[in-house]
């Protein structure tokens, strides 16, 4: 069996008070993994402290993944760069996913040439990325994802309120980066995205987590256990 | 809400009235034939301008076809906006270095804190006592006025840029930072790019404040335009001070309409409707 990519030991995640608490779980490369839960639970916490960007309220969390590059993150707000443009935004990934190398300008501009072509958008890779719509911003934020490779890729709420043709195309770069083996864990709102792309769920109640397949998630859901 | 807004500016009229009366010990009798005597000084002694000084010098003989330039006006307000390039330029890489290690949301506090206090050190001294200093150390000349610049530049950008920074939006920054991208590359790939408006306003700004604080620096011997106005005032030649402070004010004006024409590139504003060179002068018709 392959090594997994993140492991929570006993994680209480939260800020003055624990939000959730006691996880256990492992990730492993290739998973696409579905946070679901009420907001205000504490979702998008667990994501940012997977990320390092809160400390773990007790317990720990074992990342394995490249410390440069290996670890993609999309917050709510997509973290975009509103005054660039949209290739530079996208070559961001690129940089990061990247090391230094004799050769890493022409992979850097290569990656994000694909990326863009990927997502649809190469068109616009000279538009400030304030310019576009709310659809093509979150396409921009795949894309740069897209051109870092991670290993482990955290998206909050990334597909918001997207049509469904933009969320397929967001979705099969997304699958791109899956089969070469990115972990996914993402924060969704909604049940039918989840069910229609994750492999598993995360389903948070109570404060607690509760790691369940999509045939268990199918199951519960079924019988009116959840909303 | 707005009857808040009319009281606390109603206070705070108040508080600056109290303040001055007690500045002035409440002797408003020294107002009286103040104006009178503004009058007469200004009629008498700057009016009108005299606009010899864009006319050619008359030694060394001039060269060029244009006189205006073979005057004092343009000779002084060159080497005056000079000094405040070069100054401005050194500055302003000077304070993105201070102000990236001074921003609390760009470095830890330990770190923030020391590069805040040499900031404000730089800051305390105003361009004139620095000019002063580099006078006495290196001489008269555009050099002393460069460095004097330089400085002061570096202490006030610095403080404007690094309370810019702090005031951008986080997402951005965590994303960076989540991806694994160093110090320098978050700095030069994100805070900068998201902040252009404002650094380039700053900017401006700041070559705009150097070109008029170059009239005072000058005055100390450091160059540019402050040394003919001093050497006029020293001469009780008003008119002619008068005509080199129009002068001044022209240029602060195209200043201010290249800074306008240059934001416009960056900012939200630009991307409806740029301004033309013409409509920065004349307010377009609403289409």
């Amino acid at each position: 069996m392959e090594d997994s990519v993140l492991t929570l030991k006993n994680l209480s995640v939260g800020y003055d008070e624990p939000l959730i608490s006691g996880m256990n779980v492992e990730v492993f490369p290739g998973e696409i993994i579905a946070i679901l839960g009420p907001s205000g639970i504490g979702k998008t916490t667990l994501v940012r402290t997977i990320s390092g960007l809160v400390r773990p309220l007790s317990g720990s969390f074992e990342l394995n993944v490249e410390k440069r590059g290996g670890l993609g993150y999309i917050p709510q707000r997509l973290g975009l760069v509103r005054h660039a443009t949209v290739a530079h935004n996208v070559s961001l990934g690129a940089r990061a996913g990247i090391g230094f190398s004799r050769h890493m300008w022409k992979q850097r501009s290569q990656r994000t040439m694909e990326a863009l072509h990927m997502l649809g958008i190469a068109d616009k890779s000279k538009e400030p990325v304030r310019r576009l719509s709310g659809g093509q911003q979150r396409r921009v934020a795949t894309a740069r994802t897209l051109a870092q490779r991670p290993q482990l890729m955290l998206a909050d709420e990334f597909l918001g309120e997207l049509d469904h043709s933009n969320v397929e195309i967001v979705f099969e770069a997304v699958q791109t980066l899956v089969e070469k083996g990115t972990a996914v864990i993402m924060v969704e709102h909604h049940d039918n995205n989840a069910q229609l792309f994750a492999t598993r769920i995360w389903n948070i109640k109570d404060g607690k987590l509760q790691d369940l397949s999509l045939d268990e998630w199918n199951d519960r859901t079924r019988g009116g256990e959840e909303e | 809400m707005k009857y808040r807004l009319f009281g606390i500016i109603f206070i705070l009229l108040f508080l600056a009235w109290q303040t001055l009366n007690g500045l002035i010990e409440g002797d408003w009798g020294r107002l009286e034939g103040g104006f009178e005597n503004l009058t007469v000084f200004f009629s008498e002694s700057m009016w009108p301008p005299n606009w010899s000084v864009v006319e050619a010098r008359s030694y060394p003989v001039c060269e060029s076809n244009i006189e205006f330039f073979c005057s004092v006006g343009y000779i002084g307000m060159m080497e005056t906006i000079k000094i405040a390039f070069v100054a401005t330029v050194l500055g302003f890489i000077g304070a993105l270095f201070f102000s990236s290690l001074a921003a609390r949301n760009l470095v830890p506090l330990y770190i923030a804190i020391p590069v805040r206090i040499l900031l404000s050190a730089t800051r305390s001294l105003p361009s004139l006592i620095w000019a002063i200093l580099f006078v006495i150390v290196i001489g008269f000349g555009p050099l002393s006025g460069v460095l004097a610049m330089t400085f002061y530049t570096v202490g006030y950008l610095g403080k404007l840029q690094y309370e810019t920074f702090e005031g951008m939006a986080s997402d951005s920054l965590e994303a960076s930072r989540a991806m694994g991208l160093s110090r320098s590359s978050i700095l030069l790939n994100v805070v900068i790019p998201e902040n252009s408006n404002h650094l380039l306003s700053q900017l401006m700004f700041m070559f705009e404040y150097n070109v008029r604080h170059g009239t005072v620096i000058g005055i100390v011997g450091a160059g540019g335009i402050g040394y003919y106005i001093s050497t006029y005032l020293k001469f009780l030649q008003y008119e002619k001070v008068f005509a080199l402070l129009i002068l001044i004010f022209v240029v602060v004006v195209i200043i201010d309409l290249l800074s306008m024409m240059i934001r416009s590139f960056v900012n939200d504003e630009g991307d409806v409707r740029r301004p033309t060179w013409l409509n920065l002068v004349l307010t377009p018709k609403e289409k």
